[in-house]
C-alpha cells in the first residue's frame, strides 16, 4: 500500500473518506495499519474550498469517496504503477509521432506571477533551457529563458527569467581568446541547468554536457539556431498571435493526431502496458487470468490433437500397406501442426522403409529437438543411421560412413549394430592406408630414379657454368646474409609434413587442368613484375621472408607454365602483348609500397586477372612456405639442395646485380613492352619442354627445374646485360618462330636441356662458395 | 463516424434510482460485455479494438431486442468484426477456442468437427447481421487518443514528482476501459468522456491541477471547448454506476 498516496487522498477528501475506508476495507490487513496511523492527519485536514458548489461537490464526493473506499486496495496498490521512464527525456519527437501541444498554462490563462512561482517549484538540475543571450559581461553572459528542452515543457517566454552562464562553463571554441568572443547578443543558446536558486529565483546553466544527465549528454548545447527551437514553443507562439485557436482544434489539425500509431506511442511514452491492461473491475483482473486459457496456448493444443488424428489415420494404412496415403495423412497432420513429434516419426519410418534415409533422418532429427526423450525416435534414428552408413561404406565414402556410426553410438550407446559397423570399418579404413602408402613409396622411387639420370647431366655443365659466373659475380655481404637467411628458412620448413603433399597434389590436380590463355598473359605479366622489381630492389633485409617473395614469384610463374597444357601459341602471343602494356602500367603503383603484403596483394591480383581456376592455387603464394616445404620435403633429392641453391644464388645475384639493373631499367621497359612476349613465349617454351622433359607430372620437380631456368635465365641477363638485349632478342625471336610451329616441342628440347644444365653450374658453383665459407 | 450524443436506445442502462438494482437487461449486457473484456484480453486484443467490439456489441442491442439473438453470439461476432475494422484481425477458430474456454473451464479444444465447422458458420453469419443491423458504420470515435493526449499536456504542467508518485494515467486508462460495460460511449462525445475520466482519477488520488484557482479557464474546459461540468458529473456518476454492478453480479 502507498501511504503517501492514501494520506494524499485522504487529505483531499476529508475524514468522512477515513470512515468509509474504515467500514469497506476491514478485511484488508494492508489497510489497519495504514488506517491506524492515517488517523492522524485526517483529523486536520485542510478545508475544502468554500463555494457555492459546495453542496454539489459532498454529493459527488459522497459517490466517488464510496468508489474509492471500495477500490482502495486496487487504486493504492504498489503494483498499480506505470512503467514509465523516469529520467526526463527530451520532446523532440517530431511533428508526425503525435500532437504536440502548446502549454496548458497557456490555455488556461494563468497569471504569469503562478507561472513563475511553478516554475521555480518544478525545475530541476539538468533540465535543458533554450535562451537568448541579452547581455556578456567578463564573467559570463546572461540570456533570457524563452523555453525548456526537456522534462517539464513550460509556457515560459513572457516571464523573463534570467540565468547566468559564469565564464567557467563556457567551453572554449579557440585555442586562445576570450570564450565568450565567439557569443553575440541576442544568440539563441541551448544551455543545462545546473544551480537553482528557488528562493531568491536565480539560475545558474551550463555549456558543458555534465551538466546534464547521461540519456541526454548527447544533445549538443550551445548556440542553436530557429529551426531547433521545440515544436511546442513554436506551436505556442503561433496560438499567442492567433488565441481564438482551441486546444482541441490545434489538436484535430496536428498531423500527429492522425498517426494510426498514435495510441501505441503514447501509451510507450507514458508507460501503460496494453498486453496486460489494467482494469478496477475485480473479475477482470488479468493477474487472475490463466495462461492455459489464452489464445495461443488453446491453439497449439488443438493443433496437436487434430494432427495427431491425422497421424493415427496415416499409421493405420501405413500398418495396411498403403503408403502413398499414410503419406498423405502425415503431411496434413505436418501442415496442421509442424512440429508434431508422432508426425515426424511416423513419417521418418515412412521415409526408411522406402529407402530414403537422409529425409528420414532429417525428420528424426527434428522430432528429437522438439521431443528429447521420444523412444522410438531415438531408436528409429539409430537404426537409420547406422543403415545410411552402410550404405556409404559401399560406396566408398570411409568417413561420411564413419561420421554416421559415430553418431549413431552417441545417440544410444547400447546400440550394437552400430558398435559392429564402426569396428569393421575401422579395420577396413586402416587396411586401404596402408596400402594407399605402399603405393605411395613406390611412386617416389621411380621418381627418384628419373630424377638421377639428369641430375648427372646438370652436374657437368654446371661446372662449366661455375666458371663463368666467378668472373661477373659480384659477392656482397648482404648476399651472404641472404643466404643465411635463405638456409634458416629452408631449415625452418623442411620441418613440414606429407600432409602438405595433399596439397601440392590438389593444386596440381587444378593447375593441371586449366588451360586458359590469360594465364599467359598473367605469366607474361608477373614476369615483367618480376624484372622490373628486381631493378627497383632496395636490399632485401636480412632474414626476412622478402626473399620469398621472388621465389613465390618464380613458383607461381612455375605453377602457371605447368598448367599449361598444348595451347595456340598465336593467339599466346597477342594476349601477352596486350597484357603486358597493362600489367606494366599497374607496376609502378606496386613500386610505391614496398611492403608484402603489397607485393602479395599485386601477385595475387595478378594471377586472378590471370586465371579463374588456378586463383586458390596461386594465391599459395601465402602458403608459399607450405609449399617449400612440400618441396623441402622432397629434398631427399639433391635436386632440391640444387633449387636451394639456385635460390641463393638468385638472390645473390640480384643483390648484387642492382646498379645494372637500374641502368638496364628504362632499356628494360621498352624491352618488357615489345619482346616481352617473345620472351616471354620462350620462356613458356622452355618451361612447356620441361613438361614434356619430365614426363611425370610431379608438381614439385617441376618447380625445381623452373627455378633453375629462371635463376638460369636471369643470370644470362645479368652476365649479358645490354649486350644480351640483342644476342637474346633475336634468339627469342628464334624460338618465337620456333613457337610458332606447332611441332616446336620436339626441336627446342636439346634448349631446355641446355638452360637446366646451365642451371644446375649455378647451383654448383653456390655450392663451391658455400664451402668456402 | 458515429457521434451520437443522445441516447436513441431504450432501456439500455439501466435506470438509477434504484440503488445497486439494474434492470436485467443491463445486467445481461454487463455481463455479454465482460465476456468480451476478458476474451479480448486473452485474444490479446489491444484497447481499442476492444472498445470497438464493445460499442457494435451495445449498438446492436440498441437496435434489437436483447431476447431476439444470442448475446453471446452477437459479441463474438462483435470481436470478430472489430478484429478487422480496427486493423488487428482475428482468426474465428481462436475465437471459438476461448469462448469455449470461457464457458467451460478447463475443457479440452474442440475437435475438428461438425460442431466446429457449425459454430464457425454461426459466427460468420451473425456478423453479416451485425453489419446490416448497424447500416454498415462500425468506424467509431474513441476517447483513448484523446485522453492520451491530455494525459501528456497535464503531465507537463504537474510538477514531475507528484507525476511519477501518482498513477494518473494506469487509473485513467483502466476507468476507461471498464466504461465500455456500459453504453457510455454511445451517449456521450468523446472528448467529454476522456476529459471526465481524467477528472475521476485526479479525484481519487486528490491531486490538485496547479494554479486551478488562480486560472482562467479551468483546465477540462481547456480540452473541450463545450464541456460542462454538469457533464462531467454525469459521466462520473454513471461510470461509478457500472462499478456497483461489478460486486453484485458474480
Amino acid at each position: 500500500m502507498d501511504r503517501d498516496l492514501l494520506r494524499q487522498s485522504l487529505n483531499y477528501h476529508g475524514p468522512s473518506l477515513l470512515s468509509l475506508l474504515r467500514s469497506e476495507q476491514l478485511d484488508n490487513p494492508h489497510f489497519r495499519s495504514l488506517l491506524g496511523s492515517a488517523a492522524e492527519p485526517a483529523r486536520g485536514p485542510p478545508p475544502q474550498q468554500p463555494g457555492p458548489g459546495r453542496k454539489e461537490k459532498r454529493v459527488d464526493n459522497a459517490e466517488i469517496q464510496k468508489f474509492i473506499s471500495k477500490k482502495a486496495d486496487l487504486l493504492f496498490a504498489l503494483s498499480w504503477k506505470s512503467d514509465a521512464p523516469a529520467t526526463p527525456e527530451v520532446n523532440e519527437d517530431g511533428e508526425d509521432s503525435y500532437a504536440v501541444m502548446p502549454p496548458l498554462e497557456q490555455f488556461m490563462e494563468i497569471p504569469s506571477m503562478d507561472q513563475r512561482e511553478l516554475f521555480f517549484r518544478d525545475i530541476e538540475r539538468g533540465d535543458i533551457v533554450i535562451g537568448r543571450i541579452s547581455s556578456i559581461r567578463e564573467f559570463g553572459f546572461f540570456m533570457v529563458l524563452i523555453c525548456l528542452g526537456s522534462g517539464i515543457m513550460r509556457d515560459i517566454s513572457h516571464l523573463e527569467i534570467t540565468a547566468l552562464c559564469p565564464l567557467r562553463d563556457v567551453p572554449s571554441h579557440s585555442n586562445h581568446g576570450d570564450p565568450l568572443s565567439y557569443y553575440q547578443t541576442g544568440d539563441i543558446i541551448r544551455a543545462g541547468i545546473k544551480d537553482i536558486d528557488r528562493y531568491h529565483e536565480k539560475l545558474a546553466v551550463s555549456l558543458y554536457s555534465s551538466s546534464l544527465p547521461s540519456n541526454l549528454s548527447g544533445i549538443k548545447l550551445g548556440v542553436i539556431s530557429s529551426e531547433e527551437l521545440p515544436l511546442y514553443y513554436r506551436r505556442s507562439v503561433e496560438l499567442n498571435s492567433n488565441s481564438l485557436e482551441s486546444y482541441d482544434s490545434i489538436m484535430q489539425s496536428s498531423l500527429g493526431f492522425a498517426n494510426p500509431g498514435v495510441v501505441e506511442f503514447l501509451l510507450g511514452k507514458l508507460g501503460i502496458d496494453d498486453s496486460n491492461p489494467p482494469s478496477l473491475m475485480r473479475g477482470l483482473q488479468s493477474k487472475n487470468f490463466s495462461e492455459d486459457d489464452f489464445a495461443s496456448a488453446l491453439r497449439k493444443k488443438q493443433s496437436s490433437s487434430w494432427a495427431l488424428k491425422c497421424v493415427k489415420i496415416g499409421v493405420d494404412y501405413f500398418k495396411v500397406g498403403r503408403h502413398v496415403d499414410a503419406m498423405n495423412e502425415y503431411n496434413k497432420a505436418l501442415e496442421i501442426d509442424k512440429q508434431n513429434v508422432e508426425a515426424l516419426v511416423a513419417r521418418g519410418a515412412l521415409y526408411a522403409t522406402k529407402g530414403s534415409l537422409n529425409k528420414a533422418i532429417e525428420d528424426f532429427e527434428l522430432a528429437l529437438e522438439n521431443c528429447p526423450t521420444h523412444r522410438n525416435a531415438r531408436k528409429y534414428l539409430c537404426q537409420t543411421l547406422v543403415e545410411r552408413g552402410g550404405q556409404l561404406e559401399e560406396e566408398e565414402k570411409f568417413l561420411n560412413a564413419e561420421s554416421y556410426y559415430k553418431k549413431a553410438l552417441d545417440l544410444d550407446e547400447t546400440f550394437k549394430d552400430a558398435e559392429d559397423a564402426l569396428q569393421k570399418l575401422h579395420k577396413y579404413m586402416q587396411k586401404s592406408l596402408e596400402l594407399r602408402e605402399k603405393q605411395a613409396e613406390k611412386e617416389e622411387k621411380q621418381k627418384t630414379k628419373k630424377i638421377e639420370t639428369s641430375a648427372e647431366k646438370l652436374r657437368k655443365l654446371l661446372k662449366e657454368e661455375k666458371r663463368l659466373k666467378k668472373k661477373r659475380r659480384k659477392s656482397t655481404s648482404s648476399s651472404s646474409s641472404v643466404s643465411s637467411g635463405d638456409e634458416s628458412v629452408s631449415s625452418s620448413s623442411s620441418s613440414s609434413s606429407s600432409g602438405h603433399k595433399k596439397h601440392k597434389k590438389h593444386r596440381r590436380h587444378r593447375s593441371e587442368s586449366s588451360r586458359s590463355s590469360k594465364r599467359h598473359s598473367a605469366k607474361a605479366s608477373s614476369d615483367q613484375i618480376d624484372q622490373n622489381r628486381k631493378d627497383e630492389y632496395f636490399p632485401v633485409p636480412a632474414n626476412t621472408s622478402a626473399s620469398f617473395l621472388n621465389q613465390r614469384q618464380e613458383v607461381e610463374k612455375l605453377l602457371e607454365k605447368q598448367d599449361r597444357v598444348p595451347y595456340q601459341k598465336k593467339q599466346v602471343k597477342e594476349k601477352d602483348r596486350c597484357s603486358v602494356s597493362s600489367s606494366s602500367v599497374e607496376i609502378p603503383d606496386d613500386f610505391g609500397g614496398r611492403s608484402e603484403d603489397s607485393r602479395d596483394f599485386y601477385n595475387s591480383y595478378k594471377t586472378q586477372a590471370g586465371s579463374s581456376k588456378t586463383e586458390k592455387s596461386y594465391r599459395y603464394e601465402r602458403h608459399f612456405s607450405n609449399r617449400r616445404d612440400s618441396s623441402d620435403s622432397f629434398s631427399r633429392n639433391p635436386e632440391d639442395k640444387l633449387k636451394n641453391y639456385g635460390y641463393r644464388k638468385f638472390e645473390k645475384d640480384t643483390d648484387g646485380r642492382r646498379e645494372h639493373y637500374r641502368k638496364w631499367e628504362p632499356g628494360s621497359m621498352r624491352y618488357s613492352t615489345s619482346p616481352a612476349s617473345s620472351d616471354y613465349s620462350s620462356k613458356s617454351v622452355e618451361k612447356y619442354k620441361k613438361c614434356n622433359y619430365s614426363g611425370s607430372r610431379d608438381f614439385n620437380r617441376h618447380e625445381q627445374r623452373y627455378q633453375l631456368s629462371k635463376s638460369h635465365r636471369e643470370y644470362e641477363r645479368e652476365d649479358n646485360c645490354e649486350e644480351s638485349i640483342k644476342p637474346e632478342a633475336p634468339e627469342e625471336e628464334e624460338l618465337s618462330s620456333k613457337e610458332h610451329s606447332e611441332s616446336g616441342a620436339k626441336k627446342n628440347l636439346p634448349q631446355n636441356l641446355l638452360n637446366i644444365f646451365n642451371q644446375i653450374a649455378a647451383f654448383e658453383k653456390e655450392k663451391g662458395n658455400k664451402q668456402k665459407k | 463516424m458515429e457521434d451520437l450524443s443522445q441516447d436513441s436506445c431504450g432501456g439500455e442502462d439501466a435506470a438509477p434510482g434504484a440503488k445497486g438494482w439494474p434492470a436485467p437487461q443491463a445486467r445481461v449486457h454487463f455481463r455479454v460485455t465482460r465476456f468480451i473484456m476478458e476474451a479480448g484480453v486473452k485474444l490479446g486484443m489491444q484497447s481499442i479494438p476492444v472498445a470497438t467490439a464493445c460499442t457494435i456489441y451495445h449498438k446492436f442491442f440498441c437496435e434489437t431486442n436483447v431476447d431476439a439473438y444470442d448475446p453471446y453470439l452477437v459479441a463474438m461476432s462483435s470481436l470478430y468484426l472489430a478484429g478487422k475494422v480496427e486493423e488487428q484481425p482475428l482468426r474465428t477458430r481462436d475465437i471459438i477456442n476461448v469462448s469455449n474456454r470461457y464457458f467451460h473451464p478447463g475443457s479440452e479444444p474442440l475437435e475438428l468437427d461438425s460442431r466446429f465447422w457449425v459454430i464457425r458458420d454461426s459466427i460468420v453469419q451473425c456478423e453479416l447481421l451485425v453489419l446490416r443491423v448497424l447500416r454498415f458504420q462500425v468506424s467509431f470515435h474513441h476517447p483513448h487518443k484523446y485522453l492520451l493526449h491530455y494525459l501528456i499536456s497535464l503531465k507537463n504542467w504537474l510538477n514531475r514528482y507528484s507525476w511519477q508518485r501518482t498513477p494518473i494515467s494506469v487509473t485513467a486508462w483502466a476507468l476507461l476501459r471498464d466504461s465500455y460495460h456500459g453504453g457510455l460511449c454511445l451517449r456521450f462525445q468523446a472528448q467529454h468522456i476522456a476529459v471526465a475520466v481524467l477528472h475521476l482519477a485526479l479525484q481519487v488520488y486528490g491531486v490538485e491541477v496547479p494554479a486551478e484557482a488562480e486560472a482562467e479557464k479551468p483546465w477540462w474546459q481547456v480540452f473541450s471547448e463545450d464541456l460542462t461540468k454538469p457533464i462531467i458529473d454525469n459521466i462520473v456518476s454513471d461510470l461509478i454506476q457500472i462499478y456497483t454492478m461489478d460486486t453484485e453480479i458474480p
